[in-house]
């Protein structure tokens, strides 16, 4: 525990914790002293002077800023009286000798700090009678933000989350004195993927989105909060919607998840749920041509099917891939449906990309994401994090750049926590398990003895397509075998993937943590009667058996395999070997688009339910919108058919869901919505009262073990790129880099490779042309291609690769 | 690769050598850009910016903020008038406009064949000898408005390859504030600061 020491606020004594800062004692007592540049999650600089307050000190009162001045024992602080009023009131007036009044036409009116302050602590007059400043009006600073610098009031607040918070400083002060202003380098543009943050924390309507700009005033939004969803780390949102279209999406600061921040692609990814492509009503095959019918015509074509296959065939001819995308309700109710309804296990969230699913589900030692701010050392032996789980990233980069946190990165070329990293490690995808064993050979000292901490967490998953999945379990292990305390963070990256593992949605797993044919699950076969008992198929082998016709119907959830598997063409082949092909979808998309019944599903945003994180967090989400159409959530879609089919799930409401989690799934026991909505508004960590039943230790696996030689494959994905909800939502989708090949300047000589133009690649699975960068980013015999980008083509998980110049 | 010559290179490794925090020597690697290519572009800017493991923002921050960073073409000879209160009570506006007249260049441009600039600069710290001027940063203390257009003109006709206070001092200077120590660099050969290892010519006067 922190010392205490006591001070008077207002006349007021209090105890607060020495050290901190007199805005934030005075703040946890319930006194705001006003700020314009002070930010709880940044570091203070005192640039507005909006927060002065008068101190007794021994040569007499003096006016201090509360934001840089720390509490003492028996201070003394004035926060209102006529000293710090004049103070206040002089501050405003100079700030507004240049900021216009234009907050009629201005984004932030409404709910702008200098306007509320203004209000509040403003003189209400102004002497300055002078010619304000005038600029350009907008001038765009990146793709999504614009700026406005006239209303700019110089806090500083955009630069140092740039600088301090996502790395990426590309704003900046420029000029001084009365023509300074905020802005990039010329032709350089603030191309951040965590831009959208400054337009939320400037205070002033200075920067503004362009997604947002002139859509809405705050008043007139109506306001629900929610999680996330575009990885599993679910950052704590608010969103914001006027007549049921989201308008935009703001970050909510808490300690568990995101400290307010959030990604680009959580902030502006909302756009797919109001594309005029979404599906609204039920579309049924005839004729080769997908017709619009009503929903009982289609639930009872679906189920007759499934009553027809399952009274020739029984439940091993069924498969079911997705549930990574929705809810654990809907998730829920889709693994009741696999086991209860179609009588099968073949059933798998994952996409072909992920480590195991009791690693995954059931690790022992989860690592919660507020350890990275208490451990000693880091290693993230994983997907470039800021690519894949941008959130997890700003935290790292945090443990890293203010807490000291020693960090180790391992991973086949340079990532965005490079320039953080204490130790890093860059091989070639192939290579990793001999890397692993030179480092438990002790071959790397430097990263044996950072990882021979007291505590240590660990990231690990899936550096590359290329490279084994088996790796990251075994990383865990060695690092296992160190340290003192280690904490082991899995990663799978989609959605609700954690959510839906927990719920059974995996060959070997049912809900709770429990795996398939486990003793001691009894109060869910009392509930669920009857079920298969030995393992079913994960994804791969569905796709596998759809093509030998062993599996005769699919059910796709939410899932869109010919673009996310690494090697698409083996969902493609076995989507046209399916028989029978069900997909409950918010689009068509390349997977669904030759399926035989296809059902408008609810959206984020758009249903009520439980999601569960990386860590293991349960939050709430919240629907705000009632979604297009006849589109209705997963969960009651796969209800109706169930019913029709005659081996009901009983499930009616998504609350009562909920309630049935609770009761059959161990992990789950307590976690009700009345707990998350009122009780742990930022979640709770499964189990809080039931125990997990799989209690997985992670193991050191088999895997190639010679390091790679010779130009080496890593195909790994980029933060935007074609996938189904990006390519509607088009503030982002146009921001994806396309078909690229990095190549390190040394490769790019001797392939004669140049900037800009095409270059051959060819794989065992694929080929096409792609466009050179030349980058030091990339290692010597690596060759880096982004993953299902728009114009791309698929090169699947084989290391081997041949770049060759296009002539012409 | 660095799109500096060979020289620079090794002046600028030297300096970063010179700092615990390699992007503590942004300002002096910025004269070396300056010295480079006459002013300071915004290739200049960027090439420090990779030096000192900084943005070009940030560099272009610094830059910018600083008003001997010229980002702007500018003359061989930079003449700078003192218009701070000293020299303002001492006629420092009358030289200002003198310069200007006699130079047919108004303060904040440069004449069409790039051989001076006019400035009015805030106080250069030589109030004890007030009126003052700069040519290069070198300075001439006491001058009137008659002996500005003289220098002007000097400039314009002598062409000196090394500017250099002494010399100047004695041409068109009137009181100095007091007498000098030996001054570390014998003079100036451009528009920016001829501290070591700028812009030097010469080594230090041993008297
Ligand atoms: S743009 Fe906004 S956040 Fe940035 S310095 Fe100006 S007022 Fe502050
Ligand atoms: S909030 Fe303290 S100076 Fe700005
Ligand atoms: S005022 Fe001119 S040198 Fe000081």
């Amino acid at each position: 525990m922190t010392e205490s020491v006591r001070m008077t606020i207002d006349g007021q004594e209090h105890d607060v914790p020495a050290g901190e800062l007199i805005i934030q004692a005075a703040q946890d007592k319930g006194t705001y002293i006003p700020r314009f540049c002070w930010h709880e999650r940044m570091n203070p600089v005192g640039m507005c002077r909006m927060c002065l307050v008068e101190v007794e000190s021994p040569r007499g009162p003096m006016l201090v800023t509360a934001c840089t001045d720390t509490v003492a024992d028996g201070m003394s602080v004035d926060t209102k009286g006529p000293t710090v009023k004049k103070a206040q009131e002089a501050i405003l007036e100079f700030l507004l000798a240049n900021h216009p009044l234009d907050c009629p036409v201005c984004d932030k009116g409404g709910e702008c700090p200098l306007q509320d302050q203004a209000m509040s602590h403003g003189p209400g007059d102004s002497r300055f009678v002078e010619i304000k400043r005038n600029y350009e009006k907008p001038i765009p600073i990146s793709d999504l933000v614009l700026l406005d610098r006239e209303r700019c009031i110089l806090c500083a607040r955009c630069t140092r989350f740039s600088d301090e918070i996502s790395g990426d400083p590309l704003i900046e002060f420029q000029e001084r004195g009365n023509v300074t202003e905020i802005n990039t380098f010329p032709d350089l543009p603030f191309s951040s993927y965590f831009s959208g943050n400054t337009v939320q924390i400037c205070p002033v309507g200075a920067l503004t989105a362009k997604p947002y700009r002139f859509r809405a005033r705050p008043w007139d939004l109506s306001r629900v909060e929610s999680s996330g969803m575009f990885d599993t780390s679910h950052p704590r949102i608010s969103i914001h919607s006027s007549q049921n279209q989201i308008l935009r999406i703001v970050g909510v600061d808490n300690d568990a998840t995101n400290h307010g921040w959030l990604s680009d692609k959580d902030r502006f990814g909302f756009e797919y749920l109001g594309s005029e492509d979404r599906l609204t009503t039920p579309l049924v095959k005839r004729g080769g041509e997908l017709v619009a019918v009503g929903w009982a015509e289609a639930l009872d074509i679906v189920a007759n099917r499934i009553d027809l296959i399952w009274e020739e065939d029984g439940g091993s001819a069924f498969g079911v891939i997705g549930g990574a995308r929705g809810t654990n309700e809907d998730a829920y109710a889709l693994s009741k449906f696999a086991r209860v309804t179609l009588g099968t296990n073949n059933v798998d969230c994952r996409m072909d990309d992920a480590l195991s699913s009791h690693f995954l589900a059931g690790s022992v030692d989860r690592a919660l994401i507020s350890d990275l701010d208490t451990a000693d050392t880091i290693l993230i032996w994983a997907a470039d994090l800021k690519e894949e789980h941008p959130n997890l990233y700003l935290r790292a980069r945090r443990a890293a750049q203010e807490l000291g946190v020693k960090l180790i990165i391992v991973h086949p070329r340079a990532t965005g926590l490079d320039d953080r990293a204490t130790h890093k490690l860059h091989y070639r995808p192939g290579g990793g398990f001999a890397l692993l064993d030179e480092i438990a050979e002790g071959v790397h000292p430097e990263i044996a003895s950072a990882l021979a901490a007291q505590k240590v967490v660990v990231i690990v998953g899936q550096t590359s397509f290329a490279d084994d999945p088996k790796l990251a379990e075994s990383v865990a292990a060695l690092v296992r075998s160190k340290a003192g305390t280690v904490r082991i963070m899995p990663l799978a990256r989609r959605a609700n993937t954690f959510g839906a593992l927990d719920m059974g949605l995996g060959p070997d797993l049912l809900p709770g943590r429990v795996s398939v044919g486990a003793i001691g699950c009894a109060s869910l076969a009392e509930s669920w009667g009857e079920f298969p008992t030995s393992p079913g198929k994960d994804t791969r082998s569905i796709l596998e058996g759809l093509d030998d016709g062993e599996i005769r119907c699919l059910l796709l959830v939410g899932a869109d395999p010919v673009n996310d598997l690494p090697i698409g063409a083996i969902a493609r082949d076995a989507l046209e070997a399916a028989e029978y092909v069900v997909s409950i979808d918010l689009f068509l998309n390349d997977s669904n688009a030759d399926a035989d019944v296809i059902l408008p599903a609810l959206g984020f945003a758009e249903k009520e339910g439980l999601v569960t994180n990386v860590e293991g967090r349960v939050q709430k989400v919240n629907a705000i919108s009632p979604g297009p159409g006849q589109a209705r959530a997963d969960w009651s879609i796969l209800a109706d058919i169930a019913d029709r089919v005659g081996r009901p799930l009983g499930l009616a409401l998504a609350e009562t869901i909920a309630k049935e989690i609770a009761e059959v799934a161990p992990a789950y026991e307590g976690v009700t919505w009345d707990l998350l909505e009122w009780d742990e508004r930022d979640g709770v960590v499964v189990p809080i009262q039931g125990s997990q039943q799989i209690n997985h230790i992670p193991v050191s696996l088999a895997g190639p073990r010679a390091p790679r030689a010779g130009l080496t494959l890593h195909v790994a994905r980029t933060l935007y790129d074609d996938g189904v909800l990006m390519r509607h939502s088009p503030s982002l989708h146009r921001l994806a880099p396309g078909p690229l090949v990095h190549l390190n300047p040394e490769d790019a000589r001797r392939l004669g490779a140049q900037g800009g133009r095409p270059m051959r690649v060819v794989t065992k699975h694929g080929e096409g042309d792609f466009a050179a960068v030349i980058d030091e980013d990339t290692p010597e015999g690596v060759v880096f291609v982004p993953f299902n980008q728009p114009g791309g083509v698929s090169l699947g998980t084989d290391p081997v690769v041949r770049v060759t110049a296009v002539s012409g | 690769m660095s799109i500096w010559s060979e020289e620079t290179q090794v002046r600028a490794k030297e300096i970063i050598s010179r700092y615990p925090e390699k992007r503590s020597a942004v300002m002096p690697l910025l004269y070396l850009a300056m010295a480079e290519d006459g002013y300071l572009t915004d290739e200049g800017m960027e090439e420090v910016a990779l030096w000192v493991g900084i943005t070009p923002a940030q560099v272009r921050s610094v830059a910018s903020f600083y008003t001997m960073y010229k980002r702007e073409k500018t003359g061989r000879y930079l003449v700078s008038c003192c218009t701070s209160i000293s020299c303002m009570l001492l006629g420092g506006d009358d030289i200002l406009h003198a310069v200007e007249d006699e130079s047919g260049v108004p303060h904040g441009e440069t004449d069409d064949e790039g051989l001076l600039s006019v400035e009015h600069v805030e106080c250069i710290g030589a109030c004890g000898g007030a009126p003052a001027v700069q040519v290069n940063y070198e300075l001439i203390e006491g001058v009137t408005s008659e002996k500005a257009r003289d220098l002007v003109n000097w400039l314009r006709s002598a062409r000196p390859e090394v500017v250099n206070t002494d010399e100047m001092q004695e041409l068109f200077g009137g009181v100095r504030s007091f007498d000098w120590a030996v001054s570390e660099v014998d003079g100036a050969i451009g528009p920016y600061p001829a501290f070591q290892p700028l812009g030097t010519v010469g080594t230090e006067v041993g008297e």
